[in-house]
């Protein structure tokens, strides 16, 4: 079995890598996670997972250099296949192989958690999205954040991709979340896994290289993600075609 | 809101208006800016909205569309982008009387904080803030404290506008739709 969630928001910084890292985590209890950073021009996770002398990454297998295999590392419980920061390896890179990429994962593992890039402009940008089955949208309490999660969402099920739920991310302690996001959900097609409080934990764990849930893992931010993957409920994809699903991972006929 | 015209400082089409918002901050503007958005199938792209500055920090928010102040003006001037925005300077003689219309103020961070969704500029903006601006919003106003619940005033009335929202959403569809091709899904 395999599902792949897209971590996603049109807005930039809003966490989604921090997020994905988390829930990777937190899910990894229960499930065999793989986490793939396909934020291929901007490339961070590498970062927050301790991989920042990664040898091989994705930019090398988008690059027909390596084999998938090369540039997965098991870190904190967790495979994880980070990308390069470089231009020259975006330049080389061809996105299209991510397709084949996350084919591949999916073979072996139940889980793949792509983090996506904070924008809809490109075939590159919304790649992850198209072959994703569902995205956790990413939000923060602001107009502009909701605004751009709401074009996320509309662009994913127009690509015939779900909706799994939204995170809310850095709340901050004098903020009711609750009014907020009862409204929120009135517009999208799932409900709210959690709201993660703005923690400085959180920047902690980044500029230590570490996941927050290893840093810091009984502090807020860190229960708020457990819960958020608890209230996740992981569908059964047909394992035996995983292959074929993401290969195939096109728009529906219907455009 | 009755102003004086001004003088005409930069005009120019922006994609965010959290450019604008930092620009005024950094060049302490005391005046105003007109935002028009470009955006016509929206239904708010009607009418403009009006923000006044002293020293570079928001004091006003006035929507001309939906005849609407303080934050959920904030809310109708929530289209997507791009904006028309145009500057303009005043003496703060000419701004003492419009600014005493309390029921279209904002908090200092607010406009950064919401409609830029730029936290850190809202924190300069709020350091920028002279001290009564900080503490006397907390007399009594609904709009009061400064951060938190009267900042969200400005998300919850977007989220209530169901019908602007509705269009943000066909039009994304329609973008994706039409991108879906050109891309070669
Ligand atoms: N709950 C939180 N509290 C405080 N800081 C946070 C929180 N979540 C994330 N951050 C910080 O915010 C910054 C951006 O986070 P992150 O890199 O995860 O966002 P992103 O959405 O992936 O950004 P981008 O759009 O650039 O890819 C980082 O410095 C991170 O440490
Ligand atoms: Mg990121």
């Amino acid at each position: 079995m395999v599902e792949v969630f897209a971590v996603a928001s049109g807005k930039g910084g809003t966490g989604k890598t921090t997020s994905t890292v988390a829930l990777g985590m937190a899910l990894s209890d229960r499930y065999d996670v793989t986490v793939v950073d396909a934020d291929t021009g901007m490339a961070n996770l590498l970062f927050h997972a301790g991989l920042s002398d990664a040898e091989t990454t994705l930019h090398d297998v988008l690059a027909d250099e390596a084999p998938v295999e090369a540039a997965t590392y098991d870190r904190f419980g967790l495979t994880v296949v980070p990308c390069g920061t470089s231009l020259d390896g975006f330049r080389d890179a061809d996105p299209d192989r991510l397709r084949d990429v996350v084919a591949a994962l999916a073979e072996d593992t139940d889980i793949i958690l792509l983090d996506s890039p904070p924008a809809l402009d490109s075939r590159t940008a919304v790649l992850p999205i198209v072959l994703a089955d569902r995205i956790v949208v990413v939000l923060q309490p602001t107009i502009p954040a909701i605004s751009d999660g709401l074009k996320v969402q509309e662009y994913a099920t127009t690509y015939d991709t779900d909706v799994a739920g939204l995170l809310f991310n850095k709340i901050r302690e004098s903020e009711s979340i609750e009014q907020v996001s009862e409204k929120t959900e009135r517009y999208f097609d799932g409900p709210t896994l959690a709201a993660v409080p703005e923690s400085e934990r959180a920047r902690e764990a980044r500029r230590a290289g570490r996941p927050l849930l290893a840093h810091a893992p009984e502090c807020e931010a860190a229960t708020a993600y457990r819960a958020a993957a608890e209230s996740l409920t992981v569908r059964d994809g047909a394992a035996a075609d995983a292959a074929d699903r993401f290969q195939s991972a096109v728009i529906p006929e219907s455009l | 809101m009755k102003l004086p015209r001004g003088r005409l400082d930069k005009s120019r089409v922006v994609t965010d208006p959290r450019d604008t918002l930092a620009d005024v901050l950094d060049r302490e503007l005391t005046g105003y800016a007109v935002f028009e958005s470009q955006e016509t199938l929206l239904l708010d792209g009607e009418g403009r909205g009006v923000m006044t500055f002293s020293d570079g920090v928001p004091v006003l928010v006035y929507h001309t569309g939906t005849d609407r102040g303080g934050p959920p003006a904030l809310a109708d001037l929530a289209v997507p982008g791009p904006y028309h925005v145009s500057l303009y300077t005043l003496d703060a003689a000419d701004l003492e009387s419009a600014h005493e219309a309390a029921d279209l103020r904002v908090s200092p961070g607010m406009p950064a904080e919401r409609l830029g969704g730029d936290p850190a500029l809202a924190d300069s903006t709020r350091r920028a803030a002279p001290d009564e601006r900080l503490s006397a919003m907390g007399d009594g106003d609904a709009e009061a404290p400064e951060d938190g619940t009267a900042d969200q005033s400005a998300v919850e009335a977007f989220l209530d506008d169901a019908e602007k929202i509705e269009a943000i959403k066909q039009q994304a569809r329609s973008e994706a739709r039409e991108r879906a091709q050109e891309w070669d899904f």
